[in-house]
């Protein structure tokens, strides 16, 4: 049974023997059979979008929380699937303030314009304060 | 009270060997699919293409300098134990047919495949177990990507080349050296040693050293990775991992040996 979503959680970690370039990449390169130095352009491109062009060689452990997030997301925007869960972020990204600035980000990345569904708990709802988005509890 | 005990006594032999046959039919289960999947074209994505080439780099290229000094050393010093034995009971006109039976269908592949199973089958195997536990193999089936096309098959398949085209190198570097052994011991003229070489070959010779490499380059990589894929969720559980994955191999290659061995004396 496949899932009919892409999944942003602790459950789905980036690939620890790949780069983020090539973290992003293998989707396209296994599903829609993208050579993989076009699909590797395409991922380059999405990182520079949003100014983390300099991770592209990293391995997770030369990662921050937030950009092993954003690396995450970028992922499952390379799926063809339509709807994107994001499960608790914030157990994901550490030490921030709100959720704007990366909902915005997301909305800046999204170009396919998928559904983006967050799912957290009410302890975190005023993280996500003044965010552009509909919460629904 | 006794009959209970002997109930119970039964029962756990029975318990052990429907145990026993489940874990053999699952990993033959899971042979015959990596097999499948060998031969289906749809599985060669460039993704997959990808991690073939780097495999074989990691487990053939990268040992190839360690691998010349140890084929020379092994090479001279056991080329010229067998030189010695074979003057020793006058068998100096089948030193050629010896060399070459003992070269290419019995050291060459069995030390190729124990070196390879020590560098590369161990770390295949913590490799695999490391991402079970990390949960990124999860992350690989969440996005539909096969784990045996994208993961499992390159290293079948760079285990298969790299043991092969070493245990090919092994053979030629180990006949050399042993012409240092025999020019010194023997004075024996390259043409000479040459054409005792030459005149024993035969097409089997080549049939046996291949046919070996496969079966050694499959089980040096299927066994770890089977292993691995069994570790248990725990970080913990990774060196026992390792450690039943090795103990397995060197069981299998040791089989395969055997096998081979029964084979040829038919």
């Amino acid at each position: 049974m496949h899932e009919q979503y892409s999944l942003i959680s602790s459950e789905t970690p980036v690939i620890s023997n790949l780069n983020m370039l090539e973290n992003i990449a293998l989707i396209k390169e296994f599903h829609e059979h993208m050579p993989t130095s076009q699909a590797q352009n395409i991922a380059r491109e999405y990182l520079q979008k949003i100014d983390l062009g300099h991770i592209a060689n990293y391995r997770a452990n030369q990662c921050t929380s937030l950009e092993l997030f954003y690396v995450m997301a970028l992922r499952a925007l390379m799926s063809q699937k339509e709807d994107i869960i994001i499960v608790t972020p914030l157990l994901l990204i550490k030490k921030i303030e709100t959720m704007n600035a990366i909902i915005e980000t997301l909305k800046r990345l999204n170009d396919g314009n998928k559904n983006i569904l967050i799912l957290d708990t009410h302890s975190n709802e005023l993280y996500y304060k003044g965010c552009r988005c509909n919460i629904i509890e | 009270m006794q009959n209970s005990k002997l109930i119970k006594f039964i029962e756990s032999i029975g318990d052990a060997a429907l145990s026993f046959l489940a874990s053999i039919y699952e990993a033959l289960h899971f042979t015959a699919l990596c097999l499948i999947h060998l031969v289906q074209a749809k599985s060669y994505s460039p993704a997959m293409r990808m991690v073939l080439i780097k495999q074989i780099y990691f487990t053939a290229v990268g040992i190839i300098p360690l691998f010349i000094i140890l084929a020379f050393l092994f090479g001279s010093v056991f080329v010229g134990i067998v030189i010695v034995l074979a003057a020793k009971y006058n068998l100096q006109s089948e030193i050629g047919s010896i060399l070459v039976t003992f070269v290419l269908n019995e050291f060459a592949p069995f030390f190729t495949a124990l070196l390879i199973s020590l560098r590369s089958g161990a770390a295949i195997n913590t490799e695999i177990a490391v991402m079970n536990v990390n949960k990124e193999l999860s992350t690989l089936k969440h996005y539909d990507i096969d784990l045996i096309d994208y993961l499992f098959l390159p290293r079948i398949i760079s285990g298969i080349i790299s043991i092969t085209s070493l245990a090919i190198l092994f053979a030629i570097i180990m006949l050399m050296s042993g012409y240092i052994f025999t020019l010194f011991y023997m004075n024996m003229d390259l043409h000479t040693y040459k054409n005792l070489l030459l005149n024993a070959l035969e097409f089997s010779n080549f049939v046996v050293l291949l046919l070996k490499s496969i079966a050694f380059g499959f089980v040096t990589m299927m066994i770890p990775i089977y292993s691995g894929l069994k570790t248990q969720n725990a970080y913990t559980a990774i060196p026992i991992s390792v450690l039943n994955g090795m103990v397995k191999l060197f069981i299998a290659i040791f089989f395969i040996e055997v096998i081979s061995l029964l084979l040829q004396s038919l």
